[in-house]
C-alpha cells in the first residue's frame, strides 16, 4: 500500500517512509497529546472559575457589594482603564503603524522601550514611577505645578495601568498592520486615496481584527493591573487592589464577590472582540463562498 | 527651462537591485503602447514599479504629461500618488480582500457619472456574476480581471499592465486586451505591458522592448525587433534557436528560427542551408524537427510534412537576420 502512496500524500497520511507504523503512532500521539493539552487548558481556564461561583452565594455577594460606594473600586478601574486605553489608541497607533511599514528612526530601540515594561516586573515598575512622577522627581515636580500628583491619584491609577498595558496593545497593532500588504495601500492611493483615506479604508479595515485582539488584551490587562498599581495607586482603590485589600481584612468569602465582579467588568469585551476578529478575519480570507 | 512639449510619459531611470542594476530610458506619447518583454528576473517588474512612482531610484526620474513622479530633482517635489494619473496591475495581483469585486472595480471613481459605467465594464470583464463576491473567493484569472477592470475604471493617463492575462484562459483573453487596449484610447493614454509570453507583447502594443538582465537590449516595432533582431541575445529571447557564421562579416552570424525555415532549396528566399534530421515531435498541428546543419549548428524547425529522421535535407532560412555576437 505505501509503496504506491504518492508522496505528497505521505505526510498527510502521517505514515513515515519506511517506517508506516511508527509513523502513525508518531501522528496519533502527537494528536492525543493536542487533545491533551486543549483539555488541561480548558480545565485551567474553567476550573477555578467553576469554583469561584461555587462559593458564592447571593447572600455573600449582596453582603460585600450592597453597602454604599462598595462599587466605587469598579468605576474607578473602568474610569482609569478607559482613559489608559484611548491614550493608548491615541498614542499607540501611529507609532504600530509607522513602526510596521519601517519609517520610524532606531525603530529597534524603539521596540526595545516597548518591550522592556512587559519583561519588568510591575512592583519594580511602580517603584521606579515613583521616581519618575511622585514628589521626588523633575516629572513629579512639574505636574504638581499643574495640580496633579503622580502618587495616589486617579491620574497614578492611570498611569500605572497604561504601563502595564500599552506593550500589549502596541505589540498587537504592530503586527495587525504588518499583516497588511503594503502594496495594497499604494494601490488604494494611485486610485486616488490621500495618505489618511487609504488608511481610512484599506489598511484600518484589514488590521481591525489585529487590532481588537490588541485592544482586548490591553483592556484586561489594564483592568487587572496591580503589581505597580498596589505601590503607585493604592489609593483611589481600583478593583484589583480592593480584592487584595478584602483578602487580606475578610479572607476568601470577603475577596470573591469582588473576583467575580472583576470577571464579570473585564472579560466581556475581550471575548466579544477575539469572536468578532475571528469572524471577520474567516470572511476576508474567503473560507466560505459568497 | 525645458521648451520642447512634454511627451506623456519620459522615462529615464536606473534601480539599483541586489542581483542587477536596472536601467531604462524611452518616452511614449498619448495613444501608444509599448511591451516589455524579457525572462522573469530581468527586472520588468521593477521598471513598472518604478514608473508608478514606488522605487527609489538611484538615478533618473520619471515624468507624466511633464510633472514629476519618480526620482529626486532639485526643487521639484514629486506628485502624490493620487495626483499621478497612472493606474497599475500588478503581478501577482493585489485586489482589495475586504471589498467586493464590484467595490474593487469602482474603487477609483469618484465621479458618480462614472460609476454607472462600472456595471457595463463588469459585463465586458465577464464578473456580472462574481459581483458581491469578495477576493479570496476568485480564481486566478478573476483576480486578474477584477484588478485588470480596477485599473480600466479609474482616470489614467499612463497604463501599466504586469502580466495581466497570465492566468486568464486563452479564450478569453482576446476581449480583454480589445477591452484594454480601447479603454486606452479612450484615455488618450500611453500603456505598457510587461510580459514573458512574445504574442502576448506583440497583441497588445506597437512598440517591443526586450530586456535582459536589467538592461534594455533593443526597443523598436512590435514586429520588428522579432524579424531583425540585432544582436545575438535578442534574437534568442524572441525565439532564434540557430546561430550559423555569416560568410560576408566576421563575427556576425544568420539567426535562424523554427518558424521562418522551409524544406527545399529557395536561393531567392533567403540562405538555402543542408543538414541531418535528427528527431521529430509533433509541435501543435505541425511538427518540430530537430536538425543539425553542416557548420555543426543545432536547432528545431517547424514543418508540415516532415522528413525521415536521419534524413539528409536542404532548408531555406528566410531571409534570416544576421546578429552580432
Amino acid at each position: 500500500m505505501s509503496t504506491t502512496t504518492p508522496a505528497g500524500n505521505l505526510a498527510a497520511s502521517g505514515v513515515v517512509p519506511g517506517f508506516p507504523i511508527a509513523g502513525r503512532l508518531v501522528a496519533r500521539g502527537s494528536t492525543a497529546l493536542a487533545i491533551l493539552g486543549a483539555l488541561v487548558i480548558w480545565l485551567a481556564l474553567l476550573g477555578p472559575f467553576a469554583v469561584l461561583i461555587q462559593h458564592l452565594s447571593f447572600h455573600s455577594i449582596r453582603a460585600a457589594l450592597g453597602p454604599p460606594g462598595a462599587l466605587d473600586p469598579l468605576w474607578a478601574s473602568l474610569g482609569a482603564s478607559a482613559i489608559a486605553l484611548g491614550s493608548m489608541v491615541l498614542l499607540g497607533t501611529p507609532l504600530a503603524y509607522l513602526l510596521a511599514r519601517g519609517r520610524l528612526p532606531l525603530a529597534r530601540i524603539v521596540e526595545l522601550g516597548i518591550l522592556l515594561p512587559l519583561m519588568m516586573p510591575p512592583l519594580v515598575i511602580g517603584l521606579l514611577l515613583i521616581f519618575l512622577i511622585g514628589s521626588e522627581g523633575t516629572l513629579g515636580n512639574l505636574l504638581a505645578d499643574i495640580h496633579l500628583t503622580g502618587v495616589n491619584t486617579f491620574f497614578a491609577l492611570i498611569v500605572a495601568e497604561f504601563y502595564e498595558a500599552a506593550p500589549f496593545y502596541v505589540l498587537g497593532a504592530h503586527a495587525a498592520f504588518a499583516s497588511v500588504d503594503p502594496r495594497i495601500e499604494q494601490d488604494a492611493s494611485l486610485l486616488g486615496d490621500r495618505p489618511l483615506q487609504a488608511f481610512r479604508r484599506i489598511t484600518l479595515p484589514l488590521a481591525a481584527p489585529g487590532l481588537a485582539t490588541g485592544l482586548a488584551t490591553a483592556w484586561a490587562r489594564a483592568m487587572g493591573a496591580f503589581g505597580a498599581v498596589v505601590i503607585i495607586a493604592y489609593y483611589p482603590r481600583g478593583l484589583p487592589n480592593q480584592i487584595f485589600i478584602a483578602f487580606q481584612e475578610f479572607s476568601l468569602p470577603g475577596a470573591l464577590p469582588f473576583a467575580l465582579l472583576l470577571v464579570v467588568a473585564a472579560l466581556p469585551l475581550p471575548v466579544l472582540a477575539y469572536l468578532w476578529s475571528a469572524r471577520t478575519r474567516s470572511r476576508v480570507a474567503g473560507t466560505k463562498a459568497p | 527651462m525645458n521648451t520642447a512639449p512634454a511627451r506623456l510619459l519620459e522615462v529615464d531611470l536606473e534601480v539599483e537591485r541586489r542581483q542587477v542594476t536596472v536601467k531604462a530610458g524611452f518616452t511614449l506619447e498619448a495613444g501608444e503602447r509599448l511591451a516589455i518583454f524579457g525572462t522573469s528576473g530581468a527586472g520588468k517588474t521593477t521598471i513598472l514599479e518604478s514608473i508608478a512612482g514606488f522605487v527609489r531610484l538611484s538615478s533618473g526620474n520619471v515624468r507624466v504629461d511633464g510633472k514629476l513622479v519618480a526620482g529626486k530633482v532639485k526643487g521639484e517635489a514629486a506628485l502624490e500618488a493620487r495626483h499621478r494619473q497612472v493606474a497599475l496591475v500588478r503581478q501577482p495581483t493585489t485586489l482589495f480582500p475586504h471589498l467586493t469585486v464590484e467595490q474593487n472595480v469602482a474603487y477609483g471613481v469618484r465621479r458618480s457619472a462614472a460609476r454607472s459605467r462600472i456595471a457595463e465594464l463588469l459585463e465586458r470583464l465577464g464578473l456580472s456574476a462574481l459581483a458581491r463576491a469578495r477576493g479570496a473567493a476568485l480564481s486566478g484569472g478573476q483576480r486578474q480581471r477584477v484588478a485588470l477592470g480596477r485599473a480600466l475604471a479609474s482616470p489614467f493617463r499612463v497604463l501599466l499592465l504586469d502580466e495581466p492575462l497570465s492566468a486568464v484562459d486563452i479564450a478569453a483573453r482576446e476581449a480583454l486586451r480589445l477591452l484594454t487596449i480601447e479603454t486606452s484610447l479612450e484615455h488618450d493614454a500611453a500603456g505598457i505591458l510587461v510580459t514573458h509570453d512574445l504574442a502576448e507583447a506583440q497583441a497588445f502594443s506597437d512598440q517591443l522592448a526586450i530586456i535582459d538582465e536589467g538592461r534594455l537590449l533593443q526597443l523598436g516595432g512590435a514586429h520588428e525587433v522579432v524579424l531583425s533582431p540585432l544582436t545575438r541575445r535578442v534574437a534568442e529571447l524572441v525565439g532564434y534557436g540557430g546561430f550559423i557564421p555569416a560568410p560576408s562579416a566576421a563575427n556576425m552570424s544568420f539567426a535562424i528560427h523554427p518558424d521562418r525555415v522551409v524544406l527545399g532549396t529557395l536561393p531567392e528566399r533567403g540562405v538555402v542551408l543542408t543538414g541531418t534530421v535528427l528527431a521529430t515531435r509533433p509541435f501543435g498541428p505541425r511538427y518540430e524537427c530537430t536538425v543539425r546543419e553542416h557548420s555543426g549548428a543545432q536547432f528545431a524547425i517547424h514543418v508540415d510534412q516532415p522528413p525521415a529522421t536521419g534524413a539528409e535535407c536542404a532548408l531555406t532560412a528566410l531571409d534570416p537576420p544576421v546578429v552580432a555576437p
